[in-house]
């Protein structure tokens, strides 16, 4: 059920992204840049409806979305596990936390020339930008998430009956869970992050392949619009897939109130 | 709900042995004598009420029979074998309701039934049960609910139901209902001796309310401030149910409370 109030912030939302393309247009026609710089959004979506038109478009985003899917779900395995590591155990966590924390201001286009030297141009290498991108946010959001347990249900757990080896898959996942999906919504963005700007360089299919082609053949409709495709899968995925589930999870345990 | 018929006639049994208990604290800078060394027996089917001030050490001994710390000296037996780890044989039921708020109600339950070997692979019979302790605590409509939509009665309620589906040997209770107002409080009070009645649930709670250890208590045991000790033992001889608002009761609280004023310059309970 949508209150009145929600849809007036749909409505002042559609009106600010209409403001935005009214700008640029009014921009495009004041002709203070030249044409081939800057296209008007009509050229834009002009190149994106011929990329769309035969496909390509299409194929391409299926090319990206298969590999973070792929990357990403080892980035996600590999990332809990670590983290739950790292929350139960203080040594691993102390070891690892810096690690990590240093690996993460790492920009996620600085692990592409490493993959490079030690994939080539194999598609491996895509997966492995993915997963260093990402693999630290997760483990440290998951071991932030378990260290923050509230001990009541450790020990609620403990005097009902649960046996050491139970407790991950029966009391720290789930109560760790909300700031898990955090973790995982995060990793997500860098992995997505890390995928395009591998395939600018290393790819001969998706977004950032599109991208880069672009800028080769000086084709600035297609760099611009392709970028706005690329904004709009990762907004896409982060609001609505786990934008969804990490509310939902989050009125489940109380943290926040159903309005 | 089986296996917890009335205890056949004869003298109830010893359930769980004290002797010798104390409790250290050491830190880097500090030694604290926490409790004892003390002896206690409590007896098969009895409600059992450690009273004292805050800091004597009563919570303490609670966490040492539920095995969530060792003693520093002494042992701890429960029906001949010797406490080392917690485990539902000594169910904790804490101050706050705990639930897990990922399951809802009914999964609250049967959770602690998961792990009882007469449970395992038997998820029809561990509902059962879950379900029959839900009615007797009247809320057998809410077992889908999850733990946020309740109220904080029904929440403690749950936790009561969760507590006593694996039909612990001793139910132990961390200062019951403290953060709940004074008529769910009543209501509470009235559940738990109706189970005690029904069940002859052996019970060790905590608590720093006289009247509340003299409604409850068969055995009211008194502390002293730290290191705890017993200071001394009353008997209850009150028929059940008891309200808290008899006069009867108030008579006992004013004993129990006596018991603690001759005591010098310690911090009264609140």
């Amino acid at each position: 059920m949508k209150s009145n109030q929600a849809k007036r912030a749909v409505f002042d939302v559609l009106l600010f992204y209409v403001l935005i393309f009214a700008v640029w247009q009014a921009l495009f026609s004041a002709g203070l840049i030249p044409e081939y710089l800057f296209p008007s959004p009509a050229q834009v979506g002009k190149r994106l409806w011929e990329l769309a038109a035969d496909g390509y478009l299409l194929h391409n985003v299926k090319a990206t979305l298969e590999r973070m899917a792929v990357g990403f779900s080892i980035a996600a395995a590999i990332g809990l596990a670590i983290g739950l590591l790292m929350g139960t155990s203080r040594i691993v966590n102390s070891c690892l936390k810096s690690l990590f924390l240093g690996l993460q201001t790492l920009p996620t286009a600085a692990w592409v020339p490493i993959s490079l030297l030690i994939f080539g141009l194999s598609v491996h290498g895509i997966y492995f930008v993915i997963i260093l991108s990402s693999v630290p946010a997760m483990a440290i959001a998951t071991s932030t998430g378990i260290l923050h347990i509230p001990p009541l249900y450790l020990r609620a757990a403990q005097t009902l009956g649960t046996r050491w080896y139970a407790m991950p898959a029966c009391v720290i996942l789930p109560a760790a869970l909300p700031a898990i999906i955090t973790g995982l919504k995060l990793g997500w963005t860098f992995g997505w992050h890390g995928c395009v700007s591998a395939e600018l360089i290393k790819s001969i299919s998706g977004l950032g392949f599109l991208l880069s082609m672009g800028r080769e053949v000086n084709d600035a409709p297609q760099v611009i619009g392709i970028m706005v495709v690329t904004i709009l899968f990762g907004l896409l995925l982060d609001r609505f897939l786990f934008g969804i589930i990490e509310q939902r999870i989050r009125i489940r345990w109380g943290l926040e109130q159903n309005e | 709900m089986e296996g917890q018929a009335p205890q056949p006639n004869g003298p109830p049994t010893t359930k769980l042995g004290i002797t010798n208990v104390s409790k250290i604290f050491q830190s880097a800078n500090q030694t604290v004598e926490a409790l004892g060394p003390l002896d206690l027996e409590v007896k098969e089917g009895e409600c059992v009420i450690f009273f004292g001030p805050s800091g004597c050490g009563k919570s303490t001994l609670l966490n040492l029979i539920a095995g969530f710390e060792a003693p520093s000296s002494g042992e701890i037996v429960l029906e001949g074998k010797p406490v080392t780890k917690p485990g539902s044989d000594r169910l904790m039921l804490f101050q706050e309701h705990g639930l897990f708020p990922w399951l809802n109600v009914i999964r609250n339950v049967t959770f602690g039934l998961r792990n009882e070997r007469r449970f395992r692979f038997r998820p029809r019979k561990r509902r059962e049960v879950a379900r029959s302790w839900l009615k007797l605590m009247h809320l057998e409509e809410f077992e889908k609910a999850l733990v946020h939509e309740l109220s904080g009665g029904m929440k403690q309620r749950v936790a009561l139901a969760r507590a006593l589906a694996p039909d612990p040997k001793v139910l132990l209770i961390d200062e019951p209902f403290p953060a709940l107002d004074a008529l769910v409080r009543a209501k509470l009070y009235g559940d738990l001796q109706e189970i005690l009645v029904r069940t002859r649930k052996t019970i060790i709670s905590v608590t720093h309310d006289p009247r509340e250890a003299a409604c409850l208590g068969d055995r009211v045991v008194v502390f002293t401030p730290r290191p705890g000790k017993i200071k001394k033992e009353i008997q209850v001889d009150l028929p059940r149910p008891r309200d808290i608002n008899d006069p009867k009761v108030a008579e006992y609280a004013t004993q129990i409370m006596g018991e603690l004023e001759g005591q010098p310059d310690e911090k009264q309970p609140s």
